[in-house]
């Protein structure tokens, strides 16, 4: 919320007379004049001395308020920048890529939630060691569940009949291209994400390796704490974690796929984690679960954009 | 002087020329699945339901329905021809989704229009229709206006500036828009309502909370709304209870703070309290002009003519109809069910 007197330098319209026809009705911040009826603003200028320097200022705030917000797009140009950019990123198990039609798309939020030991963490690996050998992939790892052997391990199995030469610069390569953050509470991942976003504003049109996968192993732990029973800023923080996620997956083209737990629900069964105002941010959601004693792994549709609930497939890890 | 004076006595048109003018400028529309009650610029609906209850796809149909037109090259699609705005507050939106809804629905009323046509030259005509319903497709997609926001100085920002874009719009390429659809309305209530008030400089300085934000914003879209008369279309995510309920829902329901009530009022009817907790300032509440309640049921056995789809319920709660609707989406599009 920065003051007005800041953009004095800027446009010089906006001097101090307008400043203090502004203070007047209130007014000290760009954010204040949306929340006020600019008509009524223009009205009470019109009554005073030096209505139409006034005016000129209304004229160049709303200029910049016109710039605040995200460009109009019509559908021929949302489509073509689907069509470009929004590609289908594969996971690399082949029961999940044939659900999803593909694997995870980029551009949207999935959501993979299951009880405890139930696969999750493995599918995260399985997909940054299959989406890394092309892209660069950051890993944001709450609970010390990132594992470089275990992903050496898929390796080795994809590239089975890879000469050793060969596997080791895989492996190599794949291992620089993720990487590996801790974080432990919320405040951080918004941190490494404000970098993050800094940091692909650079990057995006530049050639060579871009990011196009952002994994959050456990999103759960982190907003839990803050959450709370009745706690209203607990839900702003979980739903900023949310937007800013959806943001970086549209503007710069990342696949964001975050990991939640169960809780208990009164009929017996469980049900994902974070609540109802989480239900609303993910575009997809799948629940996945583990068949006691053998190695299959389940995995349905809770949420798609454009498949009905209930679709189900296994999957082998 | 006198023959001004006069001029103003002289009617200009009696009452069903006026009423014929209104109802072609303004026409009613009938909205599948909302086709129990006409709706028409001026109206306010808002579309109610939990999570993943088909709200966004209703609006969908209704953009779909009105970039479509009237008729072309022969073709009847009996849509509207106008813009259709859409505000993605959940950022949620799949344009993918969105043109293959709108690619089947102009290929299916091309092929029911075939019957008539003459079966000679079909290949050349395959083609020549193939290309007919791409350029209509390319016209159609152009009058689907779009944008995001991610908080709500976005959103304001969004409708401060419309009025100037819509006139632009309307004098450099004539377009009209004549809906206003706006996805989830309460996307920002809680994000707004944690950036608490503290005490900003100055004493008649409006802080941002969530009510000076929900009285902003259903001021600029009247405000609009008295210079491009449109329809105003708003999904809203609710936690359903009493009636509704299962188990689960009813824990979260009795959970939502006391805090509530300076900015929420039930908005009783008569005999039935609402079967949610409403959450929406009342400024809100009575901007809205029609109310409807949408939910998924897993009641299959009305389903078999759609299979892979899933069975959703729709109440009209304001205007209150007594009847319930049911109707299946699948990947081809919406179907009535009873």
């Amino acid at each position: 919320m920065a003051p007005l007197i800041n953009l004095e330098t800027e446009y010089p319209i906006i001097d101090s007379s307008f400043r203090n026809f502004c203070a007047s009705h209130g007014i000290f911040s760009v954010e204040d004049f949306l929340i006020h009826d600019l008509y009524m603003l223009a009205a009470f200028a019109e009554q005073s001395m030096s209505s139409e320097r006034l005016k000129e200022g209304i004229t160049q705030v709303l200029s910049i308020i016109d710039e605040m917000h995200q460009p109009w797009l019509n559908g021929m140009e949302l489509l073509e920048d689907a069509k470009r950019n929004k590609h289908v990123l594969p996971t690399g198990i082949q029961g999940i890529d044939l659900l999803l039609g593909g694997g995870v798309r980029i551009g949207q939020l999935t959501e993979l939630v299951g009880p405890s030991s139930s696969g999750k963490t493995q599918v995260c690996l399985q997909t940054a060691s299959n989406v890394a050998s092309n892209h660069m992939v950051l890993y944001l790892d709450t609970g010390n569940s990132f594992s470089p052997e275990r992903i050496a391990y898929f390796l080795g199995k994809t590239n089975d009949l890879a000469s050793a030469q060969d596997k080791k610069s895989i492996l190599q390569k794949v291992m620089s291209n993720i990487l590996c953050h801790s974080v432990f509470d919320i405040f951080a991942m918004f941190d490494v994400l404000h970098q993050l976003e800094s940091h692909l504003r650079y990057q995006d049109g530049g050639g060579g390796c871009q990011m196009r996968l952002l994994i959050v192993d456990s999103i759960s732990l982190l907003i839990s704490p803050v959450l709370g029973s009745n706690s209203t800023q607990g839900r702003a923080l979980m739903l900023s974690a949310g937007y800013l996620l959806k943001k970086l997956a549209h503007q710069h083209n990342l696949a964001v796929l975050v990991i939640n737990h169960t809780v208990g629900s009164e009929v017996g069964s469980s049900k994902p984690a974070l609540g109802d105002c989480w239900k609303s941010i993910p575009h997809s959601r799948l629940f996945v679960s583990c068949d006691h004693g053998s190695n299959d792994y389940n995995v349905s549709i809770l949420k798609h954009p454009s498949m009905a609930s209930g679709k189900a497939a296994r999957f082998l890890i | 002087m006198g023959s001004h004076a006069k001029s103003w006595l002289v009617e200009d048109e009696n009452a069903r020329e006026m009423l014929e003018r209104v109802l072609t400028a303004r026409p009613f529309l009938l909205l599948p699945p909302l086709h129990r009650v006409p709706l028409r610029v001026g109206n306010t609906v808002e579309l109610v339901g939990p999570s993943s209850s088909s709200k966004t796809h209703i609006l969908i149909q209704a953009a779909i329905t009105c970039i479509l037109p009237e008729q072309w090259n022969g073709v009847i699609y009996g849509g509207l021809g106008q813009s259709a705005m859409f505000i993605d507050l959940d950022c949620r939106f799949d344009v993918l989704r969105f043109s293959e809804l709108l690619n089947r629905r102009i290929t299916e009323a091309g092929s029911s229009c075939k019957v008539d046509c003459n079966k000679m030259d079909s290949e050349a005509q395959f083609a020549r229709m193939k290309h007919y319903n791409e350029e209509l497709f390319a016209l159609c997609m152009k009058r689907f206006l779009y944008i995001r926001c991610y908080d709500s100085s976005e959103f304001l920002a969004t409708l401060k500036t419309l009025h100037y874009r819509l006139q632009k719009d309307r004098d450099t390429h004539g377009l009209n828009v004549h809906l206003l659809l706006i996805d989830s309305i309460g996307a920002f209530h809680w994000l707004d309502r944690g950036s608490s008030s503290f005490s900003l400089k100055g004493d008649n300085r409006k802080s941002w909370n969530i009510q000076n934000v929900s009285e902003a914003v259903v001021q600029e879209i009247r405000r609009l709304l008295s210079l491009h008369p449109m329809l105003v279309m708003a999904t809203k995510a609710v936690v359903l209870g009493n009636k509704y309920s299962t188990n689960e829902l009813t824990r979260n329901y009795g959970k939502w703070p006391a805090v509530d009530n300076p900015y929420s009022r039930n908005v009783t009817s008569s005999d039935q309290q609402l079967p949610y907790r409403e959450y929406m300032p009342v400024v809100w509440q009575s901007f809205v002009t029609h109310r409807i309640l949408v939910q998924a049921t897993d009641d299959d056995s009305v389903n078999d003519g759609y299979p892979n789809g899933s069975v959703y319920l729709l109440e009209w709660l304001m205007p209150p109809v007594s009847s319930l609707d049911k109707f299946t989406v699948t990947d081809i599009g919406l179907f009535i069910l009873s």
